[in-house]
């Protein structure tokens, strides 16, 4: 399926606010709301929008920093370990990768305690060989739309 | 610590937003077992003190024709400078750079469109000067994001 004006103005438009009504859509593009509302659905049932969510402030309700997990397993398992990844609460993205590790996780974090604890659950999950740690400091976020931070 | 200012209704509705940020007042009102108002004052609330930044659709990447989701972990001679981290603020696709501690002095994540666009990318930073090198990992599959995992406490 080929994504014509109206669809890219719909995800665009979303994008940047996922509670953007269909009727303010249909006014920007000059076409009727039912035109907007239906290819809204026919993005969702296609799987160009997976979903909504709002952006929260991780420091507003008690993260401190952002850290990246990675992760490498014993082979043919990364699908298994991944599973069990995006069970952590505080994780906001997990990936499988193909590079030097294995699996990517970004987890927003508490304290250093809190960052102990996280590498200490990964690294005892079965089929984990070894986790590496990289503290995000001072972040940019230029483009906050894929991560959810 | 968590804001103070935040109680069970507004993780309530918190919770649900994250799950689908297009669920309307009077949806969550009536999940809440609150009137739709009181949900829209909360809301707007949550917004004014900025622990609700915006809202977002998830989209794949992919379908959409982005291309691929990229990090580059970069190791820099020290000391180094901001210019740098603006330097790469300037390169297309970019989405995130942070100066991190770890194996790597700068993390970025680009959304790049194929293998070329990687490989150039990937030159540009190394032609910086301080760069000492660029570790390159494409992401698989569709990323799992999940923000509903986000504890309050």
């Amino acid at each position: 399926m080929k994504l014509d004006r109206i669809d890219t103005t719909i995800i665009e438009m979303l994008k940047k606010n996922a509670r953007t009504s269909l009727r303010e859509i249909a006014r920007k593009l000059h076409v009727s709301p039912d035109t907007v509302s239906s290819r809204f659905e026919k993005l969702e049932k296609q799987g160009f929008i997976v979903g909504s969510t709002i952006i929260i402030d991780p420091a507003k309700i008690g993260y401190s920093f952002i850290t990246r997990f990675g992760i490498n397993v014993k082979p043919a398992y990364s699908s298994q370990v991944l599973e069990n990844i995006i069970k952590i609460p505080s994780v906001i993205v997990a990936t499988k990768l193909v590079g030097q590790c294995d699996l990517i996780a970004i987890s927003v974090i508490k304290d250093f305690q809190h960052l102990c604890r996280m590498r200490d659950t990964i690294l005892e999950m079965p089929y984990v060989n070894n986790v590496d740690v990289s503290m995000w400091i001072k972040t940019m976020e230029l483009c906050p739309y894929y991560f959810l931070i | 610590m968590p804001d103070k200012r935040i109680d069970s209704l507004d993780i309530k509705i918190i919770r649900l937003l994250q799950q689908n940020a297009r669920a309307s007042f009077k949806e969550i009102a009536a999940y809440s077992k609150n009137s739709s108002d009181t949900i829209k004052n909360r809301y707007n609330i949550l917004l004014k003190n900025g622990i609700i930044r915006g809202s977002t659709i998830v989209i794949d990447p992919k379908k959409v024709g982005e291309g691929n989701l990229v990090m580059m972990g970069i190791k820099i001679v020290q000391p180094y400078s901001d210019s740098i981290i603006n330097m790469i603020k300037k390169i297309p696709g970019i989405c995130i750079v942070s100066r991190t501690i770890g194996i790597y002095d700068l993390e970025a994540i680009f959304i790049l469109k194929d293998i070329e666009q990687i490989g150039a990318t990937k030159e540009t930073i190394e032609d910086f000067p301080q760069v000492k090198g660029v570790n390159v990992g494409i992401f698989v599959d569709k990323p799992l994001l999940c923000p509903k995992n986000f504890e309050f406490e």
